[in-house]
């Protein structure tokens, strides 16, 4: 096989299908938590969020029969989980990163214990019903558009607009200006007369329910059952997503693309050249690395909003 | 009475713990009966399954170890203002190292298996090293920068055992390591062995460490405050990243016991997340060496004691992770059970006073 064979048996349409396919779920969830990141939140319990998402998904599609019933489950889970989350780290001002942790470890915990006592066995859900793909008769009829968005989820309409939708929320409108406050100078957005506690919280309980539509992406769209543990890390992917991307639109949407592609690409290079010499863990390990890589250079230029992961304090000066 | 009053509000930090774990153990039977699951029996077969008898009280003694050692390397980092959420990552590493010295160098038992235990501490305290240059130097959130580099840990060693290292038999893992760098099993049949006193000396060490060196002393002021401890000379970034370096080698260790006393080899995937029990284990302990030994065998005890009651009764076995997150949420909200609790404590004792 020559070279050029490579080249052309990896770099195809079904590449770019199979990236967006898996951009889907760290999209909608790295979205989510760079709503909360941007109003000075950080919530490091994506993971748990997303779990949490895609169990109630699956089990709200498995007993109503629609998936979208489904999908309103695991926004309800995941508002449930914010709730908790943003109680505890904005009203109690406990630490945000154990908060985050704590919300990932009992999402581990409680999906993998609930799916047991409702199946009587461990593992995974019996097969769901599932949310329609797209499958438009026209867009067959172009050439290469039609074989890269047919087929893909409908969440795919509502992964791919949400970046552009927030764009224009975050530097078009008054909601914007506030959410940035709440993150850059909570004490200046409430001279304004806006409470950055209520921005806070509701920014939170955002990102916690588009974390749980990613995760129900997974179970109701991707796959059609959960399993235990299936967000597998895919939570922290979207957490790094957001650094990578400074925590705005469209830096964290190439970071999501980005971070997608290199997942797709491992898995083509494994089928397409068998005996590679690039190992798959090294794309694995990539996002991390890069993101811990990025953390270095920006935290020099003060990357992010100022005031993340510190509790707003009314009286301080 | 006055004395209780006092005892109680000295001791607040304790009983507001001992609180928040009544609670999450209230919590969890209750989820229990509401799933239909009976919390008494099931209590009964927990604790038959931790302590029932001599093989059972063993294992969970196993289990304390690097629970214990674990705890105590994310205590170390806490208390200098390091959170060091990567005990996980360190101790995989650590792991890693102690088991390839363990097979590939032979040597008398006396030098192999401190070598052996060196070489999980140097894995360990390196890979720290990277968090904590990137903290002191670049400014970098260690929590962030911690978790992601987990990670990679273990996607690397998962790489040495399935591709580089050879393999023995069909589970991912290295080859045995050699007699003399092996804990001696102390029960036979159990997991029991003689790595415990790794786990005491580590133990002693921290108390030591924390309460009667300058070094130690430096470090908690620098925990307490930043600025303060800047304002009396005590160089903060360099014993941040001793703290660091320290509590990345402690994880490594912990590592490196497991290998030494339980598996015998690396086995990939082999720690059920120690690394972010440790969390909780310190936590729960108060941020205290003797405190991290109480927590870490009620930790070590629910690992085994779920096991056998998962058997016994239809309970899932996740029941422990579970238990973990509702009593980090609990410990994470602790400040205002604590501050209910000395309302009602003080409240008392004003009321009183108002009468005389």
């Amino acid at each position: 096989m020559t070279f050029l064979d490579i080249i052309k048996s990896v770099f195809t349409i079904a590449l770019v299908y199979s990236t967006i396919r898996i951009s889907i779920s760290i999209l909608i969830a790295g979205m989510g938590e760079m709503i909360t990141e941007r109003s000075g939140v950080l919530n490091i319990g994506v993971e748990g969020v997303m779990l949490m998402g895609a169990w109630a998904a699956a089990i709200g599609s498995y007993f109503s029969g629609s998936a979208w019933i489904g999908l309103l489950c695991a926004v309800g889970v995941a508002l449930v989980i914010g709730l908790i989350f943003s109680y505890i780290a904005i009203t109690l001002k406990a630490s945000q990163a154990i908060a985050g942790l704590a919300i990932t470890l009992l999402a581990t915990g409680l999906s993998g214990y609930l799916l047991q006592i409702i199946f009587e066995h461990g593992g995974n859900t019996p097969r769901v019903p599932t949310l329609p793909n797209i499958n438009l008769a026209f867009l067959n009829k172009i050439p290469v558009l039609g074989r890269i968005i047919n087929d893909q989820s409908v969440l795919m309409i509502f992964a791919l607009l949400l970046p552009i939708l927030l764009y224009i929320i975050f530097y078009r409108t008054p909601w914007g200006t506030w959410l940035r406050a709440a993150g850059e100078n909570p004490k200046a957005l409430a001279v304004v007369g806006i409470n950055p506690v209520t921005v806070r919280y509701i920014a939170t309980l955002c990102g916690a329910m588009l974390g749980g539509i990613g995760g129900a992406y997974l179970s109701i769209s991707q796959t059609s059952m959960f399993s235990e543990n299936m967000v597998a890390g895919r939570g922290f992917i979207a957490l790094a997503a957001v650094i990578f991307g400074n925590v705005k639109p469209r830096g964290v949407f190439a970071a999501c693309m980005f971070f997608a592609f290199m997942d797709a690409l491992q898995m083509t290079l494994q089928t397409a050249v068998p005996d590679n010499i690039i190992p798959r863990e090294v794309f694995q390990a990539l996002p991390y690395i890069l993101t811990v890589v990025i953390l270095a250079i920006n935290m020099a230029k003060g990357g992010g909003p100022a005031d993340i992961g510190n509790p707003y304090e009314k009286e301080s000066r | 009475m006055n004395t209780v009053k006092k005892f109680l509000l000295k001791r607040e930090d304790v009983f507001s713990t001992l609180i928040a774990l009544l609670i999450a153990f209230g919590i969890i039977a209750i989820l229990l009966m509401s799933t239909g699951r009976p919390a008494g029996e099931a209590f009964y077969y927990f604790i038959k399954g931790a302590f029932g008898n001599v093989e059972n009280t063993s294992n969970t003694i196993s289990r304390v170890i690097p629970l214990t050692i674990a705890g105590v390397a994310f205590l170390i980092g806490a208390k200098c203002a390091v959170f060091n959420v990567g005990v996980e990552g360190q101790l995989i590493l650590g792991a890693m190292a102690s088991a390839i010295v363990g097979y590939i160098v032979h040597l008398p038992a006396i030098i192999h298996l401190p070598l052996m235990l060196l070489a999980g501490m140097a894995a360990g305290g390196l890979y720290a090293f990277i968090p904590a240059w990137l903290k002191t130097k670049r400014g970098v959130n260690e929590i962030l920068s911690t978790i992601m580099l987990n990670y990679p840990a273990t996607f690397f060693t998962h790489f040495l055992v399935l591709k580089v290292l050879p393999m023995e038999g069909v589970v991912p893992a290295t080859p045995k390591i050699d007699a003399t760098a092996r804990f001696a099993t102390l029960i036979e049949g159990t997991r029991l062995h003689a790595g415990f006193v790794v786990a005491i000396l580590v133990v002693v060490f921290a108390y030591f460490l924390l309460n009667k060196t300058s070094i130690g002393y430096e470090m908690r002021a620098v925990g307490a405050n930043k600025e303060a401890a800047r304002f009396h000379g005590i160089p903060v970034e360099k014993r941040m990243i001793t703290a660091f370096m320290l509590s990345g080698a402690l994880a490594g260790l912990a590592g490196a016991v497991e290998v030494a006393g339980v598996h015998y080899r690396f086995l990939d995937q082999f720690s059920p997340g120690y690394g972010y029990d440790s969390i909780t284990v310190a936590m729960v302990g108060l941020m205290n060496p003797i405190g991290v030994v109480l927590s870490a065998t009620l930790f070590g005890a629910l690992k085994t004691g779920i096991l056998d009651m998962s058997i016994y009764t239809e309970i899932p076995r996740q029941l422990t992770t579970l238990i973990n997150g509702i009593v980090v949420l609990l410990i994470a909200s602790k400040e205002m059970i604590r501050s209910s609790f000395s309302k009602l404590v003080r409240g008392k004792e004003e009321f009183k006073q108002e009468k005389e």
